[in-house]
């Protein structure tokens, strides 16, 4: 019988299995942060438990913390607490921490492929739904609640209801692979799928054009499929996955090994069935911007903001919901995309802020001058990706150009850390998530690639980045 | 169950809306609470009684894996949200907590129930009854696992 990737991982998983019941899959990598672990440890307390296996349980600081000089002492408390909470929790519980002035500190999704936690054919659970950037790798890797962190942490187990596949079968070739970037494939995929288009199911990228795409870039992909509602996206390993693993610091000694049973049995078996299909030709993608309030309400670089009807054809409900975006962002239909003038430019996050979005957008950067308008900022998404980039002279580039060059966290890609949007201004966002106040109660978001960002925040307005390379 | 009904007619209201961002540090429920909707309706907390249902289009709860969602609208008084679709982690995170119940229609029930209409949900029959205008609806079942696992009170006391 044949089976797809996602199959072979369930099935090497499976503790327990029995038809009409969630199935107890074993979890090989757990990685905690800040925000979703209080409860779950506070939990293991009341119960009388402990942690199963520490060994597989890494943790780190991210959503809170500030990305200012941290040799100062934080100044909102409860931040503070929250951080100092977790910092107990893995002193306590014995449990490896990547805290605050720890060089390896960073998004949670960002160090765990640095540092070679992640691995091809694993399962990885994370309290936080962008877990999913991991399947870059080959893993089963999903965002939990706090119930079943607590649970990962007392039985290094989960149970959970087997989900569909959905393969996402990308051909093609793009047409400027420096201005189309993975984030412009996968917003498009969004656009298409929609963002419930994907819910139940773990999607698995496959064809030509993903093959193309380096490992950061694969991540860029797999981070927002659950933007789709989908629970998880992996990609099969190839070359491109096994040498961006290796040598790094948690990488097994028997990695060799490990490669060629990865090689012999990590990718969908040839005529494997999924549950669904869907098929994106990258010939025909364009940059993207999006104008709305969720990540489905996407247009090309060269289109116009639609009209409510347009975007809802006839569906009610969607003509509404495009309303009440329009109303929030303060657009009108008609707009062409390249006469938005923003006010501020974040490129970070777990989607967007490896060495090689940095790199992409220093190019464009490089000898010219953040609009006067324009407040940009630049947040590595890990101190790892900060060091290398300071190696390459990346920060000199930014720093003479007025953007800001900060410390790794999530910054203001969620608005609960002194990085927020104030009410009513507009940003040009190389994150996933554009929800009504996600970056600060009234904050505008619209989700860019890091070129486009960066010519952006230049020009002080939506541009077509093609012509900028 | 009987409550009223606080409806939203939109598809998609996601977890940033639910409890913003900025309040995911707070420990406490019943302050968590105060913040419930804020992104949507502030409002909300003055207005929510307990026992009250919320009724919303689809992917309900879609966006981030944060607990605080249904904690913020159970704490409230929320009993059960009635939409005709939910992101899977909200939906799992309601059922494994029993923090509230999930529960799915189709859409012409969903255009039918109007904000502040009296229902009783009955979870046995798959039924909902519309005690304002005297109607009676059909709810999606719960697949068995799920069933179970509401029956037990939540995901660790299913598999004690
Ligand atoms: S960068 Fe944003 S999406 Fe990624 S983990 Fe942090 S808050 Fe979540």
């Amino acid at each position: 019988m044949t089976e797809t990737l996602f199959e072979k991982i369930w099935n090497s998983h499976v503790v327990v299995e029995k038809e009409n019941e969630p199935s107890l899959i074993y979890i090989d990598r757990h990685l905690i942060h800040e925000v979703t672990s209080p409860q779950a440890f506070d939990g293991l307390r009341a119960n009388h438990r402990d942690v199963r296996r520490r060994d597989l349980t890494v943790a780190t600081i991210d959503h809170n913390v500030p990305t200012t000089d941290r040799s100062l002492p934080m100044i909102d408390e409860t931040s503070s607490t929250q951080i100092k909470t977790l910092e107990k929790n893995c002193k306590d519980f014995g449990i490896k921490l990547f805290g605050i002035n720890d060089p390896n500190q960073g998004i949670v999704h960002v160090i765990g492929p640095q540092l070679g936690i992640t691995l091809p054919g694993s399962t990885i659970v994370c309290g936080d739904s962008h877990t999913s950037t991991q399947g870059a790798f080959g893993a089963f890797a999903f965002g939990i609640g706090t119930s079943e962190v607590e649970h990962t942490l007392a039985t290094q187990t989960l149970w959970l209801e087997k989900p569909k596949t959905f393969e996402i079968l990308a051909t093609g070739k793009r047409k400027n692979s420096f201005a189309i970037t993975s984030k412009d494939i996968i917003l498009s995929i969004i656009k298409q799928i929609g963002t419930d288009g994907g819910t139940g199911h773990v999607l698995e990228y496959r064809g030509d054009a993903i093959s193309d795409l380096s490992m950061e870039q694969r991540m860029t992909i797999c981070n927002m499929s659950i933007e789709a509602g989908s629970r998880a996206g992996l990609i099969a390993p190839d070359e491109k996955t096994f040498d961006y693993l290796n040598h790094r610091k948690y990488t097994p000694k028997n990695y060799d090994e490990l490669v060629d049973d990865w090689k012999n049995n990590l990718m969908s078996d040839a005529n494997s069935k999924f549950d669904k299909s869907f098929t994106i030709d990258v010939d025909k993608i364009e940059p993207q911007v999006s104008w709305g309030t969720n990540p489905a309400m996407v247009s090309d670089i060269t289109g116009k903001i639609p009209t409510p009807e347009e975007f809802g054809q006839n569906n009610e409900i969607q003509i509404e919901s495009a309303k009440k975006a329009l109303l929030y962002m303060d657009l009108k239909p008609d707009t062409p995309i390249i006469e938005i003038p923003i006010d501020r430019v974040f490129i970070g996050s777990c989607t967007n802020a490896r060495l090689e979005d940095l790199k992409d957008a220093a190019e464009i950067v490089n000898g010219k001058t953040v609009n006067a308008d324009v407040d940009a900022m630049v947040v590595p998404g890990s101190q790892m990706v900060k060091m290398e980039a300071e190696k390459l002279g990346l920060d000199k580039i930014f720093k003479d150009a007025n953007f800001e060059w900060r410390e790794s966290g999530c910054s203001m890609c969620l608005g609960m850390n002194p990085d927020i949007l104030k009410p009513g201004e507009r940003c040009a966002s190389t994150s996933n998530r554009n929800f009504e106040g996600r970056q600060g109660s009234g904050g505008r978001t619209h989700l860019v690639s890091p070129v486009m960002a960066a010519a952006s925040a230049i020009a002080g307005h939506f541009v077509d980045v093609r012509e900028w390379c | 169950m009987i409550g009223n009904v606080i409806k939203y007619e939109q598809d998609n209201i996601d977890t940033d809306v639910i409890i913003p961002g900025t309040y995911l540090k707070i420990h406490d429920y019943n302050e968590l609470a105060t913040h419930a909707m804020e992104g949507l309706d502030p409002e909300f907390p003055s207005k929510v009684k307990d026992g009250d249902f919320i009724v919303a289009g689809k992917n309900f709860g879609c966006g981030s894996s944060r607990e605080h969602a249904p904690i913020a609208l159970s704490t409230c008084g929320i009993k059960a949200v009635i939409a005709t679709s939910f992101a899977r982690i909200f939906y799992r995170n309601s059922v494994d907590g029993a923090f509230l119940l999930p529960i799915e229609v189709d859409d012409e029930t969903y255009q039918k129930i109007s904000n502040s209409d009296k229902l009783e949900i009955n979870i046995e029959k798959n039924e909902i009854k519309n005690i304002t205008k005297n109607e009676t609806y059909t709810m999606k079942p719960f697949s068995e696992i799920i069933a179970k696992i509401i029956a037990a009170g939540g995901l660790f006391k299913y598999k004690k």
